[in-house]
């Protein structure tokens, strides 16, 4: 990318524009609606697709290819096994391994998964179970004799809404944020640089929630974290710099940019104001993106890399720090090889041919978008007061308020596309018949058999431990989850350093709950309680 | 029909890990609002608790939701259950995975209709109506 900031023409251009005087209103200055930061030249946001697929170690080399494309940053999303945190060998799991992502369960997978990778250079996104993904890396950095300060990247946490929208894992709320404050609190002292509360208001927004149900229900669940974290006694400077908001980007493109320009004001006025933070990288949130996969189409899937186009460019200009699109292939699985590289083509071509980012905010002053910002800000607000004052949010949860509101989102889109309220190129407008939409769909449907190699692997791994060591740890770590004022997270790299597997952790976990080890079926716990 | 055709009653579940409940929620409904009657079986069931299922319900068809491809991979274990259970009900497999070149391999298996994305519910209503009466021609 060229660091000469001017147009095509040769017409030099600002690194922002503004009607006032000074930098009041300047991107990178509270309330950052305009931006986390003022854009250094030939900066960007970081180009990134999801990734993960089979093993650890085939997973690995999809990595370095997708670095060697021009890849920066990697987003690594598990197997179904994993995201569950069961192992391959669970009789749920053996048809699922490896096949919508990488299969990691103990140890060695993550020395796989990592191997070769620059710890110190790369960034590492999980969307992973938050736990084992933060207690993995570190492990990796740990044995590679590397100091954990350096580990740079995200994880996911999906507490509140992981139960209501596909992310089942059937661990009670009380422990799901336990293992979000815990991991958090845990990286704030031990992996500064990591955003280890990572607010994914993508998944729950792929029910068909829209712009304002999105941002409110996110905002629950990070105030909720918030003071989970604050009522344990940890400063609120500790661990804000950190925080982040994955989000979907939808096809109604100024609302979109709209949404996010508002998100950044609120979050800024909210961290200042109600959790009185002092340090203004509290302040200044970390945007990042995950263009919708509800806006891609089975049918004529190529019209799904316009799509995947157009969100770009909508998130280029809404000064994301990061993102990954859908394209063509994302009504069938995660991205096939070729998909990857139509994202990360895309992505590219928007960075270098289209000079979007060569000006921050650059709908900034158009008096639809700042009519759109103001209106935006104050509809999240309205709807994130309304959800608060309905009472206690883990009640709520419990009563199953929110998996109402992500049903009725499902139910709405699914009227709304029938009767063609919202309008679907391919769907529900301009469609052809099956037998002659024929283009990229092969390409779309190819299928990845599951990788049932990884269900012996696991198998030899936990014939081959020690026994005693391995039991003797998950002891401890089940002792220590017990214990509300402990954090979990140094007994759990304990246990995954003495070769636990992830579903062993994860059955143990439930136990120290009070719940059953296999949720699923009956394989008996390695403690014998 | 006449008003003594009692309605049809259909299981719709999910297997494995298949995480996502959209399509499952939806096609129930639409099934209850076209006056049939859903045993709804929810996520994480393996092939013996879908033919348990089946057979404690006695449904007309069982339903299979599917949104990733752990489908294809339980098909010949329901079919056993159910020859070993001694049942004969029809068994459809419907979601937003299931291709056009998966319809024909798993109807080849003996799946009795499949619906993939393209689908409408009017369609998928229609052919439930069609497997179920043919079903129950034939066990009368």
């Amino acid at each position: 990318m060229s660091d000469l900031n001017q147009s095509h023409s040769g017409i030099p251009l600002d690194p922002f524009y503004t009607a006032e005087e000074g930098d009041g209103n300047a991107p990178g200055v509270f309330p950052y609606t305009r931006g986390k930061r003022l854009p250094r030249p030939g900066q960007s946001w970081i180009l990134r697709e999801l990734s993960g697929e089979g093993t650890a170690t085939r997973s690995n080399e999809q990595f370095k290819s997708l670095m060697a494309k021009g890849q920066q940053g990697l987003d690594i999303i598990g197997d179904t096994p994993t995201m569950h945190m069961l192992d391959p060998d669970h009789p749920h799991a053996i048809h699922a391994v490896g096949t919508q992502g990488v299969s990691l369960c103990c140890r060695t997978d993550f020395e796989d998964l990592y191997r070769d990778l620059p710890l110190d250079e790369l960034s590492f996104s999980q969307s992973l179970p938050s736990v084992p993904g933060i207690a993995g890396l570190y492990l990796v950095a740990k044995e590679r004799g590397m100091p954990s300060e350096i580990l740079r990247g995200s994880a996911i946490q999906l507490a509140l809404y992981e139960d209501d929208c596909s992310y089942s894992r059937h661990l009670p709320l009380k422990l799901r944020m336990r293992m979000a404050t815990d991991s958090v609190a845990f990286a704030a002292e031990k992996m500064p640089k990591f955003h280890a509360l990572m607010e994914d208001t993508y998944f729950f927004s792929e029910t068909g929630l829209d712009s304002v149900e999105e941002m409110a229900l996110g905002f629950v669940e990070l105030r909720y974290y918030i003071r989970a974290l604050l009522a344990k006694g940890i400063d609120i400077d500790a661990f804000a710099p950190r925080i982040g908001i994955l989000l979907t980007c939808r096809m109604d493109l100024f609302e979109e940019i709209a949404k996010i320009r508002a998100t950044r004001r609120i979050y800024a006025r909210m961290m200042k104001d109600e959790f009185g933070a002092k340090d203004p990288r509290s302040m200044a949130l970390t945007v990042t993106a995950h263009t919708s996969g509800l806006t891609m189409t089975a049918q004529q899937p190529v019209n799904n890399v316009a799509r995947g186009g157009m969100q770009a460019v909508a998130m280029a200009m809404a000064g994301v720090q990061a993102m990954e699109i859908s394209t063509f292939d994302e009504a069938y699985r995660t991205p096939s090889e070729d998909a990857h590289m139509v994202g990360l083509r895309t992505q590219q071509i928007v960075q270098l041919e289209t000079n979007v980012t060569k000006v921050a905010d650059p709908l900034g002053g158009s008096w639809y978008v700042e009519e759109l910002t103001d209106k935006m800000d104050q509809r999240i607000c309205a709807e994130l007061a309304r959800i608060e004052a309905k009472g206690d949010i883990g009640e709520l949860s419990e009563q199953g308020f929110f998996r109402q509101i992500f049903n009725n989102a499902m139910e709405r889109l699914s009227r709304d596309l029938e009767d063609g309220t919202v309008q679907r190129v391919g769907v529900n407008s301009h469609s052809i018949p099956n037998e002659e939409d024929h283009m990229l769909k092969e390409a779309s449907e190819k299928k990845t058999e599951p990788f049932r190699g990884q269900i012996t692997h696991i198998q030899n791994f936990r014939k081959n431990r020690d026994q005693d060591k391995c039991k003797q740890a998950l002891g401890g770590l089940y002792d220590a989850v017990r214990d509300e004022n402990r954090n979990m997270m140094e007994p759990y790299v304990a246990a995954l350093e003495a070769d636990a597997t992830i579903g062993e952790t994860a059955g143990v976990l439930r136990q120290a709950y009070g719940q059953k080890y296999d949720p699923l079926g009956n394989l008996p716990s390695p403690l014998g309680i | 029909m006449t008003t003594h055709t009692p309605p049809i009653k259909v299981l719709v579940t999910i297997l494995g890990l298949d995480q996502h409940e959209v399509g499952a929620l939806a096609i129930a409904a639409t099934l209850r609002d076209a006056g049939m009657e859903v045993v709804y079986g929810g996520r994480f069931n393996l092939p013996p608790a879908v033919v348990n299922m089946a057979l404690q319900e006695d449904v007309d068809v069982i339903g299979i939701s599917a949104h990733s491809w752990e489908y294809l991979h339980f098909l010949d274990d329901i079919f056993e259950g159910l020859k070993e259970a001694e049942i004969d009900v029809p068994l459809i497999i419907g979601g937003s995975v299931v291709t056009d070149g998966d319809k024909a391999d798993i109807l080849a298996k003996g799946v009795a209709a499949a619906f993939g994305p393209t689908d409408t519910p009017d369609g998928i209503v229609r052919e439930i109506r069609r497997v179920v009466e043919d079903y129950r021609a034939r066990i009368e």
